[in-house]
């Protein structure tokens, strides 16, 4: 008794810290609100989260459109209450205010962030996992990526659980070799950029057939799902999703999910810049900006670097990256670290100039089309940008 | 004239933009008129005996241990460099051609040897930030890059460090950074190091094939003052 009414009280709380937080113009305020209610319930993740349909969706790129796209899809078979996190939160504070927003709703569809996973994966017990996939990403704070696979490995033992992975990917493969049940899904094998060893036995991995494999038996498991080759990154993501969302119980014919699969939700967004349109993709590691630079068909591109936490604060992996597809268009690079982009670009003999910010950048162009690369933080300073204006007070933050 | 440079197994030693000091290597040779030829050795090729510069870039445990070992029995860089060849070796790359350190369990083992230098992994916290360094030698003016490891390299006393740490963690020992000895360079500097260091850039190829005329680089030039102005206030 006394323990749930610790539990109320700290949800209470975190409400009203986070209403406060939102009428002082300070975001959404999930944030705040889940640290008031950890602070007051240390153990308010697993409480909140007893006997729920809980679904954990990770990897390095795509969990938060795959989270969306998953909410959705169960909302429209589930008929029932999908609890999620509107913002992309997807640490343990974000977490625990998501869950206490609407404690009865039977599913949730949690993102979360790779290193607090394991953290995540036990305080909660979901039905599910989504594993998308696991490639560089902001060294500095996450360190390598055999690191997280081996957390992850470690993690993934118990056999209550149903973990859905691209099977493709080696990291991943590893991560769930101690798992009970794995949804495995097959792309038909493509080069991981990071894996030219193996992540269990430390070989080098034979990718001659374009897939991998390795004496210790790595990635010889069959899979269960096979799914056509030429399917884009986020495609890929969808398929994972849509694994994810049989298992709950939703009911998706083949026709519906080529459907799904096709109309596969970017994050690209419009951003208005000088009266002009700017088709914009945010891109947060060499993986991602590898996809956003296929997605590149117009001729005047505007690039834009930070190297802020998030971001990633060392930007050597701006040379992990093969610009070709920016030959002969003119490109236009702003944000903190335009130089280390722009010298990149210079050197691989591409017509680049700089500018002091984005609509500096476009200014740059007499008309549209217009397609843009964006960091993370320079996404977020764009979107923060454009609610300010949309409300009349351009530049609050 | 011609340079032939070998970027050694950058898909084991490339995970921190490393093999970008190629490309820029080559735009500066390029620029001052010299046929420069790439040769990519990936695992199971053998390591050319007689190109100009060498470069190893920074890479996880377990790979770096596969690189080394590899080294090891191939015998052609350890055989260049006693000839005299430039050598470019980033982080885990520096640490392999080095006189001992830890193997991916943890384990001491040797190194190339190219240098008298030892690493060790000890509980200190990841060395993980800007790095800013003194040359006060060759010329060169403050260097800058991002340091990102965890071992901590001690040069024998006779070694000389690339510089002296002005701020941020370097070798970890006697606030020297990297190594230059003779032809061989040694860093824990990331950015790549040489894009960042047009100065640097020009002395490791200036070793491999002598005195260069003057380069121009004003994407290069702006992008080095923009990185030491905002990091050691110019």
């Amino acid at each position: 008794m006394a323990d749930s009414l610790r539990l109320s009280a700290a949800c209470i709380a975190g409400a009203l810290a986070g209403r406060l937080s939102v009428s002082f113009g300070r975001g959404r305020g999930e944030t705040l609100s889940g640290r008031v209610i950890l602070a007051l319930d240390p153990s308010a993740i697993s409480k909140l989260g007893a006997g729920r349909d809980i679904i954990l969706v990770s990897g390095t790129n795509g969990k938060t459109t795959s989270t969306k796209n998953l909410t959705n899809i169960l909302r429209d078979f589930a008929g029932e209450g999908v609890s999620t996190s509107e913002s992309g939160a997807n640490m343990p504070a974000g977490i625990a205010a998501l869950l206490a927003q609407k404690p009865r709703n039977r599913f949730a569809v949690i993102e979360c962030d790779e290193m607090y996973l394991p953290d995540v994966y036990r305080m909660l017990s979901p039905k599910v996992v989504v594993l998308l996939n696991l490639s560089r990403d902001q060294l500095h704070r996450t360190g390598e990526v055999r690191k997280v696979a081996s957390l992850w490995h470690e993690t993934f033992t118990r056999d209550d659980v149903t973990i859905v992975i691209d099977r493709d990917d080696p990291f991943l493969e590893y991560s769930v070799a101690n798992a009970g049940h794995v949804i495995r899904t097959t792309f038909g094998g493509r080069r991981h950029p990071d894996a030219a060893t193996c992540p269990n036995c430390a070989a080098i991995l034979d990718w001659s057939t374009g897939d991998y494999s390795c004496p210790c038996g790595l990635g010889s498991r069959l899979p269960d799902v096979r799914a056509d080759k030429r399917l884009t990154g986020p495609q890929r993501n969808t398929v994972l999703v849509i694994e994810a969302a049989r298992l709950m119980g939703a009911e998706i014919l083949a026709d519906e999910a080529q459907l799904l699969i096709k109309e596969s939700p970017d994050r690209v967004h419009e951003f208005s810049a000088d009266g002009k349109r700017v088709s914009t993709h945010l891109a947060k590691n060499p993986e991602s900006w590898r996809q956003a630079l296929g997605e590149i068909v117009a001729d005047q591109v505007v690039l834009s670097v930070n190297a802020r936490g998030i971001d990633g604060r060392d930007t050597s992996w701006l040379w992990d990256i093969d610009y070709s597809q920016l030959i002969g268009k003119r490109v236009v690079c702003t944000g903190e670290r335009r130089l280390d982009v722009a010298y990149r670009l210079n050197v691989q003999g591409i017509d680049v100039s700089v500018a002091s910010d984005f609509t500096q950048a476009v200014k740059g162009f007499a008309t549209e089309p217009i397609q843009a690369i964006v960091s993370y933080t320079a996404f977020q300073d764009l979107l923060t940008a454009e609610l300010g204006l949309s409300k009349g007070k351009a530049g609050s933050r | 004239m011609s340079l032939t440079i070998v970027r050694l197994y950058h898909d084991l030693l490339g995970t921190y933009g490393d093999q970008g000091n190629a490309e820029i290597l080559i735009h500066r040779a390029k620029a001052r008129n010299l046929d420069v030829e790439l040769v990519e050795v990936t695992p199971g090729m053998a390591v050319p005996r007689s190109a100009d510069i060498y470069l190893l870039g920074g890479g996880e445990d377990g790979p770096q241990s596969a690189a080394l070992e590899m080294l090891k029995s191939d015998g052609g860089l350890n055989y260049a460099a006693a000839g005299g060849a430039t050598v470019l070796a980033i982080c885990a790359g520096f640490q392999i051609i080095g006189s001992a350190l830890p193997d991916a369990n943890g384990q001491m083992t040797s190194g190339l040897g190219l240098v008298d230098a030892e690493t060790i992994y000890d509980s200190s916290p990841r060395s993980v930030g800007e790095l800013v360094i003194e040359p006060n030698r060759g010329g060169l003016p403050i260097l800058t890059g991002f340091e990102n490891h965890q071992g901590l390299t001690q040069l024998g006393k006779d070694m000389p460090p690339l510089g002296l740490v002005r701020s941020g963690v370097g070798n970890g020992f006697n606030k020297q950074e990297g190594v230059w000895h003779g032809n061989v360079f040694g860093s824990y500097m990331h950015g790549p190091v040489l894009a960042r260091n047009p100065e640097l850039a020009d002395a490791v190829l200036q070793s491999a094939i002598g005195p260069m005329p003057e380069f121009e680089d004003l994407f290069a030039e702006a992008f080095a003052q923009e990185r030491r102005n905002t990091l050691a206030g110019g």
